[in-house]
């Protein structure tokens, strides 16, 4: 796919050569924010990022990482908890590019800024499909570049708090089967406190995370195809939610 | 197929989507799917695989990137119908 203008590309080098430049100022404060002011505990944390750092090792395909969504902390918590921060100024590309709702941070320029120099791609959900194409192809022009981006699987903050099958974000699978060998690393966040959704987890809780990376196989194609391999990937998420469950009783 | 004929097909498909009744019953083709019809993104792949159903044409994903109204909808499809 791609098809991103010269223009464009060069917009998102310069994004990631001041994220990366700046790095010092804002990974290891946005790190400490969550282990120190937030108190959030990871569990088994070393060994999460242990596995992340053998599967990145292992393997050179474009990573998406595909999420369920309970808070607006979402990504940040989860790139925290497989790469720490200290790993990630040295592996910046590893640190994922991330694409929030627009409107929750429109009001306020500063915010934006810092939402670009954070490895942000805002996308107005539900606004022009010119824009919605041009957010995908971003992330799907940054993944073969070699970059790892996080996209969350259902379209929107679970309002039931459970993985909801029938609302699959269809970005997932339209870049899945468009970047070359491009493979999902469905992730399951939930902290212990995390009864539905809410902004943020609560301070001091203890957040449960595992990974798994799925291959999606589907027979049919154009937008049928990217919706089989969405529905795929949110279906293994919510499974993965339900051996959480199965093992907390 | 005329553009008219289209249209009706296309309005009836959207239908069962829409969560603003009062814009649906005045809808033309400059009608936003989206921001009028309060129709859910998720489901605008919904609707688009219905066209393919009932038109009998394929529809890619960046096909999908310009329908933002339903003449956009209906354009498309006259489109593929063509080809």
């Amino acid at each position: 796919m791609t098809g991103l203008s010269f223009g464009f590309r060069c917009g998102l080098v310069v994004q990631r050569e001041v994220g990366r430049i700046l790095g010092i100022i804002w990974i290891i404060p946005m790190a400490w924010l969550m282990e120190f002011f937030m108190k959030y505990r990871i569990k088994n944390v070393k060994d999460l990022r242990r596995r992340y750092r053998k599967l990145l090792s292992e393997t050179r395909a474009p990573i998406l990482i595909c999420s369920n969504h309970l808070t607006m902390a979402d990504s940040a918590v989860i790139a925290w908890a497989l790469g720490g921060s200290w790993w990630y100024l040295f592996r910046y590309s590893r640190l994922p590019w991330n694409i929030p709702e627009y409107n929750n941070f429109s009001f306020l320029k500063f915010v934006g800024l810092g939402a670009w120099i954070t490895k942000c791609i805002p996308v107005v959900r539900g606004g022009s499909r010119e824009g919605v194409s041009r957010v995908i192809k971003k992330i799907d022009y940054l993944l073969r570049k070699g970059d790892t981006a996080l996209i969350f699987a259902e379209a929107g903050r679970s309002r039931t708090g459970k993985v909801q099958i029938d609302n699959h974000a269809q970005a997932v699978g339209r870049i899945l089967t468009t970047v070359p060998e491009c493979q999902a690393l469905c992730v399951y966040m939930r902290g212990d406190q995390q009864d539905t959704w809410s902004t943020v987890p609560k301070r001091g809780d203890s957040i449960y995370l595992d990974f798994e990376i799925f291959k999606p196989q589907s027979t049919f194609s154009g937008m049928r195809q990217s919706r089989d391999v969405a529905q795929q990937v949110v279906a293994h998420i919510a499974d993965m939610e339900s051996r959480y469950f199965a093992g907390r009783k | 197929m005329s553009r008219e004929d289209v249209f009706q097909k296309v309005m009836e498909i959207i239908k069962p989507f829409v969560k603003n009744e009062d814009v649906f019953q005045q809808a033309n083709e400059s009608t936003n799917i989206l921001q009028d019809l309060k129709v859910n993104s998720a489901r605008l792949v919904d609707i688009i695989l219905n066209f393919e159903d009932e038109f009998d044409v394929e529809v890619e994903d960046e096909d999908a990137d310009s329908v933002n109204t339903v003449g956009d909808a209906v354009s498309l499809i006259m489109e593929k119908l063509a080809a």
